[in-house]
């Protein structure tokens, strides 16, 4: 009943449109002055120490990092260096858009940043070579995607700060460790790299079955000089998956590092921006911060009521007597994560949803770091799905076709996306083999 | 005047933390690798019997070994809490914090006055009540002088954060919202904006290489 409650005032401010930060701090406090016994001041405690975690310091860095390197001319590097590898294929300039996006993604973080990068300089090149225009927007819209899925991710650091310090039970009652940052990234990189591959085997078979145009292939030293000039940029992801992984720093330093790393290769190396344009890279990037720190806070304090209400037990002793099993469970939470990941921002749905089926799922013995590569899936999906992916609007603005149109030109790597998250969410060791094969848990 | 004043001040202050909490981690990055790699260089010398090495190595060590960066990360956190919250007054300045706004999107102009007035009330009742219950917080902390771990600041000047940047996020509500009322504009943050993009775009039109 209370839980009941709780959800439909969350939905009814939803509604109005305010912010999911201000809907979610509203909820807590209608509700404290209402009907609870829990005092003012733990609430208001939450309040000030809802953010006081080192962990958490490492989204405002990443941000930090990934905005250095959001520029054209990074996107540009990464289009050549793609196209000069796999572009004599076919679909060539489609496969090279894939690559360009995995790349890209993984290093500006931002979904809609890709999509927008790749796709202003790829679409009308693809539209000069003679590819219909919705192939290439179909394309990029999807693999637009990628980035929350490839090291280093926000949506992961999300999870890992919403679920961490949950005192959840296993199926035997033994107790359960959420996953760290470190292990969720290292998780993410073979579902990635196959998603990836899976988007440019689809691109593939629809350019040969239309017999689309190739590039000519590049030679070697076209290649090497291409790589040279883009791995000044994937060396951020080395950086910070080498430091993790050997130890020499914290997930938060990591992003520290990289964030400086990546101003000495946008200011010195690759010279796309000036000294000057850094007030404006730090404003950006602090006010991107600052809003995902406000809903992280107002998501701790929602979540801690729920866990006060013990409402996440409820809906774990209620969803194991549906005797839905783990199979029946995973399909459920799938299509409720699909649901609301189409009208509501990856990180919020995190936030919000990540408290309430963690303990759910480690009760039907689903492996913590598993269940996270699930929920960001489902969320790359929710960012290419009307009607309010973010990515089919930007391609629908960068493309000046209509957002029906997007949609459409982007089913058949939606469809592609959609078996992949059916693989993820059933086959675990996609995600797990590289954690475990590194000893990570 | 006094207004765009205080904008500037909002934006120069979070910018400013931002940057300030990076060069904090990644110099308590590098000094613990220097000590680290100081402690390397005596071993390697001893080992090998080069003393004059071991001489610099060691005083080198102890040098900066002396300089305690312990209160880095608490400050990197203090640093980032008050980026918070007046980054999040910032925010709604430039319409970043994003909602649910798909049943307002089908809703007539007319009907969706009241909804929108609604939920910019509910914004600024909320942004109110946490400056409200935050001064009173940071009040009780004040008056039993509680101090930081580390840097043993006084806690109610980092807790400051909170009532403060709160009052600023219900101002610039008041703010958008009249705005809203007069004008009918709501601020819209552009997530798809990509520096140097149409250059790029330009030079390939050009025929330039991709």
């Amino acid at each position: 009943m209370t839980a009941l409650i709780i959800f439909a005032i969350l939905a009814v401010l939803l509604l109005t449109g305010m912010p999911v930060s201000i809907a979610l701090g509203l909820t807590v406090f209608s509700f404290l002055f209402s009907m609870t016994t829990i005092p003012l001041d733990a609430i208001a405690l939450k309040l000030f120490t809802g953010i006081e975690k080192f962990e958490i310091m490492a989204i405002p860095f990443f941000i930090l990092a990934g905005n250095f390197l959001t520029h054209g001319g990074v996107a540009r590097r990464m289009i050549r260096f793609a196209t000069s590898m796999i572009g004599h294929w076919y679909g060539g300039m489609g496969l090279a858009a894939v690559f360009a996006c995995a790349l890209f993604a993984a290093i500006s973080g931002s979904s809609p940043a890709t999509v927008m990068a790749v796709g202003s300089i790829l679409v009308p090149a693809m539209v000069a070579q003679g590819y219909p225009a919705r192939f290439g927007v179909g394309v990029i819209s999807t693999s637009g995607g990628l980035g929350i899925l490839i090291p280093p991710s926000i949506v992961m650091v999300m999870y890992t700060v919403a679920t961490s310090g949950m005192v959840v039970t296993g199926p035997n009652g033994e107790p359960i460790l959420s996953a760290s940052i470190g292990t969720m990234f290292m998780a993410g990189v073979i579902p990635g790299l196959m998603l990836a591959t899976m988007l440019g085997s689809t691109t593939f078979y629809r350019a040969w079955k239309n017999d689309y145009p190739r590039m000519t292939r590049a030679t070697w030293a076209e290649r090497f000089q291409a790589f040279r000039d883009s791995v000044w940029g994937l060396m951020l992801i080395v950086i910070i998956m080498g430091g993790i992984y050997g130890g020499l720093f914290t997930p938060t330093e990591a992003a520290a590092v990289s964030a400086v790393y990546a101003f000495v290769v946008a200011v010195w190396v690759y010279k796309d921006i000036t000294l000057r344009d850094v007030p404006r890279v730090l404003l950006a990037s602090a006010a991107m911060s600052a809003m995902l720190l406000y809903i992280i806070t107002n998501a701790v304090m929602f979540a801690f009521i729920l866990t006060s209400e013990q409402i996440p037990q409820l809906i774990s002793a209620w969803l194991v007597d549906q005797g839905l099993g783990r199979v029946g469970f995973l399909m459920a939470i799938n299509v409720i994560l699909l649901i609301i990941g189409m009208v509501m921002e990856p990180s919020a749905v995190i936030l919000i949803m990540a408290p309430i089926l963690f303990p759910v799922a480690m009760k039907l013995g689903v492996n913590p770091v598993h269940f996270g590569i699930i929920l960001v899936v489902n969320m790359e999906v929710g960012l290419c799905t009307p009607p309010v992916g973010l990515n089919l609007y930007v391609a629908s603005a960068l493309s000046k076709l209509g957002l029906t149109e997007v949609t459409r030109a982007s089913f058949p790597w939606l469809a592609t996306a959609l078996t992949f998250l059916m693989l993820v969410t059933y086959v675990p060791e996609i995600s797990l083999l590289l954690p475990n094969w590194l000893g990570m848990h | 005047m006094s207004l765009r004043f205080l904008d500037r001040f909002e934006e120069t202050l979070i910018s400013a933390l931002m940057a300030l909490a990076v060069l904090i981690i990644f110099v308590a990055v590098l000094h613990r690798f220097t000590i680290s790699f100081a402690a390397d260089l005596i071993g390697w010398s001893r080992a090998h019997d080069y003393p004059a090495v071991q001489a610099y190595a060691r005083s080198a060590f102890k040098a900066i070994n002396g300089i305690r960066l312990t209160w880095a990360q608490e400050a990197t956190i203090y640093l980032f809490i008050w980026m918070a919250k007046f980054g999040a007054a910032y925010g709604v300045r430039i319409g970043i914090h994003v909602g649910v706004d798909i049943l307002v999107e089908q809703l007539s102009p007319r009907a969706r006055r009241p909804v929108t007035l609604t939920a910019f009330a509910a914004c600024i009742l909320f942004t109110a009540l946490v400056a409200w219950f935050g001064a009173n917080f940071v009040w009780g902390v004040a008056i039993n002088g509680q101090t930081s771990p580390d840097l043993e600041i006084k806690m109610w000047i980092v807790y400051l954060a909170v009532p403060a940047g709160s009052a600023l996020m219900c101002f610039r509500f008041l703010q958008a919202t009249w705005l809203y009322a007069t004008t009918g504009f709501i601020a819209h943050h552009d997530h798809g904006v990509v520096a140097g993009i149409e250059q790029e775009a330009k030079d390939l039109s050009d025929g330039g290489h991709a």
